[in-house]
């Protein structure tokens, strides 16, 4: 089927790479886009959304399975003994 | 082209769109295949055009005792409401249209039928009616599921609601003693704990409401029953429950600052557990949660702009939510499993659901031009005006953990991941239809906004395009996505279950039966029945000797001795029965005689 395919062709080192050049136009582009409300110092930083993105899916997921592995991650039968 | 709806033609004003719900859907199990079908989308449509057509104004009112019961309050925030209720009405009816259960059909008609009577309804009374009709339907769409779990799951289920239902009334009634009105009154609740009777009776209404709204710790019910549910059931109960209570906290609790801190608390808490679920029903529902934080957090900011915001996103998150339900739903369907950890490599057998499901991840993770972009953006620009920092940066975590799962990590396990040669295939053309209808919506929405914008309670100043937020935004999103892809092999999951805060009810009501079974037992045979015995037993019988002595000795004696007597006199008396009529007369006239004398004598 053609949409497997279409999938298929996604799903190669060239579309990885093209996704890396993205991230890096993103904060480029982070210099000079216009910024007409500042709430707080973050929004003066150009590149903080792109670092805060990264750490906080970094730290959701670290801090998560942590308090999992050590606290409320049971069997599936937890409930049943 | 004006649509002749059954109220014009009979010439009333307003007619209760949950009408069709509830009274249209007892016909349900009357009919059979094509014309029931048929029949149940007729109803959905008719409800939808009800809202349509339905003017601004209070209709419905009856007298009942001494209360005036209101069934039609209309205003914005309820038609906006009603609006997105029967549009989801519509959908998930065409999405279960295939269930055989008419059983199914009715509760799902009952839960759309009260959510829509609470959000009209004028009266407090009147809300907690609807309320109860919402819990008591929607129980059986976990119930219908028919595996033991599922009927723990659904028991629990109604516990939650009926504890929280409870709440609710006792705070109503402390509200009609205290005013004497069971109108419904915007009530804000100030403060973090109440001081006097009006603060008591907003607080339990509160804690009503957000027991619906699936507010920690209060909101456990939500994954253990909506991971529980049939296929279909777990399309509408993502739908309603939860935003009927985010409309009625919208309605009486707007402005209250506790419901600030809970949203981001919330927001954050659903993100968190959804990194440790397995079954990708619960990680969904645990991001419902998330996502009604959100809401829950511009209800407690209350400004107009926020109150917008909450009533954008919940407009957009029910068609999201419900996409994303319907595309995990049809995998379950298909493989009969929705765990991650058994899952993977479906790309092969189901692309198109895999584009459906994505599309509501990227509008739940508000990605530039779907849905949740122009709704959620709102919300949080609400909080960066009013210069909530903390609430703001908690909701910006959320939303990159947001994308991290639904946008990324199901997709992700579900049709790429390992490949575990699956048999699959895309599920029946009704559900995928639903599925389309819905993607439409997430990305119409996204792009057309103004006419959403305009269904909104107040006056909208927001233009959520611009150049710096679209690009914040999409610098969180796609790095976001390198993290993902970076610590994807922490992401695996386990054959795991993760302990809420549902564990005191269940693993307490263990504790509590152990107690009764063992140390309560033991102490009611070995301490308490020895004291019975020696306290009451004993001194009981001990009495009821002296009774028995008093009995034999005192009431019988008794008795025999006037049997005796009465014996003696009675022969004393045969003398004068001589049986000669002259005898009788002159006893009749000495007995006469001395009646006359005492006359005499005695004044």
């Amino acid at each position: 089927m053609n949409l497997i395919k279409i999938i298929d062709k996604l799903r190669t080192k060239t579309v990885k790479k093209f996704a890396y050049g993205l991230l890096v136009l993103l904060i480029l582009v982070d210099f000079i886009i216009p910024r007409p409300e500042i709430h707080f110092f973050g929004d003066k930083i150009p590149g903080f959304w792109s670092l805060f993105g990264f750490i906080s899916c970094a730290l959701i997921i670290v801090v998560s399975k942590w308090l999992g592995q050590h606290w409320l991650m049971r069997d599936e039968d937890y409930y049943d003994k | 082209m004006r649509i002749i709806m059954i109220s014009e033609m009979f010439n009333i004003e307003f007619f209760h769109p949950s009408a069709y719900y509830i009274i249209g859907g007892l016909l349900i199990p009357l009919l059979k295949g094509r014309i029931k079908q048929g029949f149940m989308l007729l109803l959905t449509l008719l409800a939808f055009f009800a809202v349509v057509n339905m003017p601004l104004g209070v209709y419905g009112v009856y007298e009942f005792l001494n209360w005036e019961l209101t069934f039609g309050h209309v205003d914005k925030l309820s038609k906006v409401f009603a609006y997105i209720f029967t549009i989801m009405g519509v959908i998930g009816i065409i999405y279960s249209i295939h269930v055989k259960n008419d059983g199914e059909h009715l509760a799902a008609f009952y839960y759309i039928g009260g959510s829509l009577g609470v959000i009209f309804a004028g009266d407090f009374l009147t809300l907690f009616l609807f309320w109860e009709i919402m819990a008591f339907s929607s129980v059986f769409l976990v119930w219908y599921r028919k595996i033991p779990s599922s009927v723990d799951s659904g028991f629990r289920y109604l516990l939650w609601h009926v504890v929280g239902g409870l709440i609710l009334f006792s705070g109503i009634m402390i509200q009609y003693s205290v005013s004497g009105d069971l109108s419904i009154q915007y009530l804000p609740f100030h403060g973090w704990y109440p001081t006097d009777l009006q603060s008591v009776a907003t607080f339990l209404i509160l804690i009503g409401f957000i027991v619906n709204a699936a507010v920690p710790p209060l909101g456990a019910w939500l994954p253990d029953a909506y991971s529980a549910a049939t296929v279909t059931g777990a399309v509408f109960m993502s739908a309603f429950t939860t935003k009927t209570a985010v409309y009625a906290l919208i309605r009486v609790c707007s402005g209250s600052e506790i419901l600030i801190v809970l949203g981001v608390v919330m927001a954050i808490y659903g993100v968190v557990y959804a990194v440790l679920e397995n079954d990708v029903r619960r990680l969904l529902a645990y991001h419902i949660i998330s996502q009604v934080g959100y809401m829950v957090t511009g209800v407690g900011l209350g400004t107009q702009m926020a109150i917008n915001g909450v009533v954008a996103h919940a407009f957009c998150h029910i068609l999201y939510k419900s996409l994303l339900f319907m595309g995990t739903g049809s995998v379950l369907y298909a493989t009969g499993t929705a765990k991650l950890s058994e899952l993977g490599g479906l790309y092969k057998t189901m692309p198109r659901t895999m584009i459906y499901t994505i599309i509501g991840g990227l509008a739940i993770s508000a990605f530039p031009l779907f849905s949740g972009f122009v709704s959620k953006s709102m919300t949080v620009a609400a909080l960066g005006e009013e210069h909530y920092t903390w609430a703001f940066m908690g909701l910006m975590l959320a939303s990159a953990g947001t994308f991290l799962h639904t946008g990324l990590k199901v997709p992700y396990f579900i049709w790429f991941g390992r490949d575990r040669g699956i048999k699959a295939k895309e599920p029946p053309w009704n559900m995928e239809l639903a599925m389309i209808i819905g993607s439409l919506f997430c990305i119409g929405l996204g792009i057309f906004y103004k006419p959403l914008y305009a269904l909104l309670p107040y006056t909208v100043h927001f233009e959520p395009y611009t150049a710096y937020h679209t690009w914040e935004t999409l610098q969180i999103l796609l790095f976001t996505q390198l993290g993902f892809f970076l610590l994807l092999k922490k992401l695996w999951c386990e054959n795991t279950i993760s302990m809420d805060t549902d564990w005191f009810p269940r693993k307490g009501a263990k504790v509590f039966m152990w107690f009764i079974n063992k140390p309560l037992a033991s102490l009611e045979i070995n301490i308490i029945g020895e004291v019975y015995e020696f306290i009451v037993q004993k001194p009981i019988l001990r009495m009821a000797r002296w009774f028995k002595w008093v009995d034999t000795f005192i009431v019988d004696r008794t008795f025999s001795i006037l049997a005796n007597l009465t014996l003696l006199w009675s022969r004393k008396l045969q003398a004068i029965q001589s049986g000669q009529i002259q005898h009788y007369a002159m006893i009749m006239v000495a007995g006469v005689l001395t009646l006359i004398l005492i006359g005499i004598i005695l004044p």
